[in-house]
């Protein structure tokens, strides 16, 4: 009987206390040490960063003033933003507007509509576009939309080269938003009689959306630090666009031109400036994407019990 | 003339045969149900039972890969003849799952789901939720909460709440897919009541692995081993006196 012969061995009191055997001491040690180690490497990872915001506020924040960014002088002579800023604006808008529209039509058609093979290609895609060089992206839409469809480097030429840019970000959200939702989630909607539409509708999406907006908002902080795209396909302009065929100027074309120009010159200044936006702008991008997914998230809180 | 009016069964089920790719689930099943009437699909895991009522109301369909033969004919039409729609069906023949899948809406909207999407106008709908909720045993704890959010409510009023939302169509037959098998003992118990006050006015369908629920709650019992349907009839004679040795083996594992 156990209570005659006490515990068998390795399974009293003792079982609980760390090992001793060389094996368990090196993995303890190793345990403790990998615990070390990866809070250093994250430090080293950000020192790139905070180096790139120190670097680049240096240089912008010094001669940066509201006048700056309000003003609507010509920004190759002048220190001045505002025709940049309100253009950049009016590009994410459209272009956004237009990603927005192929990756939700595309997403919801792979996660809902389409048999797993054609999705499984549309996957691919996505996954080979997210990778692509942007410059590739950039001469796709120069050879299609500059040159074949006849719009010349202009606006609009701009704005769907960056729009395509932009789509497989979303559609890969909305892909996976909807083919997460708990599959008796999707079956008691079904059982309940509801068709794919009204599926779609009253249960996905409520469901899917903070992950969408996420995507959509990563898809913009993503598509306003593009240059490639937009130099390729757009003349920059000196006014900000009143019409699709017309030139126009991205915020990233001022770092791309002035970086290398001598200090003092303007467009030395105004690449800096416009760096120091772009990194503003993703910024307050990411932390939206944040605060709206908590929120959400706690809406939802239950669904996956 | 339906065949429920002549007293016939509500369901008729005839030959029904469910394939994998290369496995059978379901072997060549013969099984009525007749109104006003529970009845308890029993068996061991993996023994087809799930896939069984899944394919009452075509939910089945939603799992690709799987082909059914055979019929299952409600008030005599079969229900997968082509022209039939599964969706029309299924608002027949309603169904509840075995964790609560409460929908990201109010207690009330929850409830008037099935209603909503049949495009049923605004009063019908007031008037069928109340109904749906006393029905279900779950007005009197709601009732001043139907604006609440159905996630905030326990695991056994959610899942009163999704025999809510079956019931608030008027379907007339309930599957019920081990309905219990997430909740606690007091939860199990209310849902049990409910269930017995529901069979007197609708063929319910009850999938259990638990034996003691089947028969506390069925007037009948379906016993399936691995696909098969070895053995049903009344509740008591399955239980206490079953003739075939898989359904003695199953019965008295589970009592002894």
């Amino acid at each position: 009987m156990a209570t005659a012969l006490g515990p068998a061995p390795g399974t009293g009191a003792d079982a609980l206390r760390r090992g001793t055997t060389a094996r368990l001491r090196w993995r303890t040690g190793f345990d403790r040490w990998v615990g070390y180690l990866l809070p250093l490497l994250f430090l080293v990872a950000l020192v790139p960063i905070a180096y790139l915001v120190y670097f680049v506020s240096a240089k912008a924040l010094p001669g940066l003033s509201w006048a700056v960014l309000t003003s609507s002088a010509d920004y190759q002579i002048h220190d001045a933003l505002g025709v940049p800023i309100v253009t950049t604006f009016l590009f994410m808008l459209l272009a956004t507007a237009i990603a927005v529209a192929i990756g939700v039509l595309g997403g919801v058609a792979a996660a809902e509509f389409l048999p797993e093979r054609s999705a499984g290609w549309m996957r691919m895609s996505a996954n080979m576009l997210v990778g692509m060089p942007s410059v590739i992206i950039g001469y796709f839409g120069y050879f299609a939309f500059v040159l074949y469809f006849h719009w010349g480097l202009s606006f609009l030429a701009g704005v769907v080269t960056l729009a395509f840019f932009m789509s497989p970000y979303v559609f890969r959200t909305v892909d996976l938003a909807f083919s997460s939702i708990p599959r008796p989630i999707r079956e008691a909607a079904f059982g309940s009689g509801a068709r794919p539409v009204q599926y779609l509708l009253r249960v996905g999406t409520p469901i899917a959306f903070p992950q969408i907006l996420t995507g959509v908002f990563l898809a913009m902080a993503i598509g306003v630090g593009e240059t490639a795209p937009i130099v390729l396909t757009v003349e920059p302009g000196l006014l900000v666009p009143t019409g699709a065929f017309q030139p126009a100027v991205f915020t990233t074309y001022l770092i791309w031109t002035g970086f290398n120009q001598p200090p003092g010159d303007v467009a030395y200044t105004l690449a800096f400036q416009a760096a120091f936006l772009v990194i503003v702008v993703v910024l307050a991008l990411n932390v939206v994407v944040r605060v709206v997914a908590a929120r959400y998230r706690q809406r939802l809180e239950g669904l996956y019990q | 003339m339906s065949a429920a009016l002549d007293g016939g069964p509500v369901l008729q089920v005839r030959g029904l045969t469910v394939r994998a790719e290369r496995r059978t689930l379901l072997d060549r099943i013969d099984l009525d149900f007749p109104a006003r009437s529970l009845t308890a699909v029993i068996g061991a895991s993996g023994c087809g039972k799930t896939t069984f009522v899944r394919t009452l109301n075509r939910m089945v369909e939603l799992t690709p890969g799987l082909t059914v033969s055979g019929s299952i004919r409600y008030h005599g039409q079969d229900i997968y003849d082509r022209g039939v729609d599964p969706v029309l069906v299924r608002r027949r023949i309603g169904m509840v799952f075995q964790r609560p899948t409460v929908f990201p809406m109010s207690v009330f909207e929850n409830a008037a789901f099935g209603l909503r999407v049949a495009h049923e106008p605004e009063a019908e709908i007031d008037r069928s939720v109340t109904d749906a909720l006393a029905r279900a045993g779950l007005w009197d704890e709601v009732k001043d909460e139907l604006d609440r959010p159905a996630l905030a409510l326990s695991g056994g009023q959610q899942q009163r709440l999704c025999i809510a939302r079956a019931l608030a169509v008027h379907p007339s037959v309930l599957l019920l897919d081990e309905p219990t098998s997430a909740l606690d003992p007091i939860a199990t118990q209310r849902v049990e009541t409910t269930m017995r006050h529901l069979k007197e006015e609708l063929v319910l369908i009850l999938v259990t692995h638990n034996v003691g629920q089947a028969a506390r709650v069925s007037d009948r019992v379906a016993f399936l081993s691995a696909g098969r349907l070895i053995e049903q009839g009344p509740t008591a004679e399955m239980l206490e006196r079953p003739r075939d040795p898989l359904t003695q083996q199953f019965v008295s594992g589970r009592f002894a």
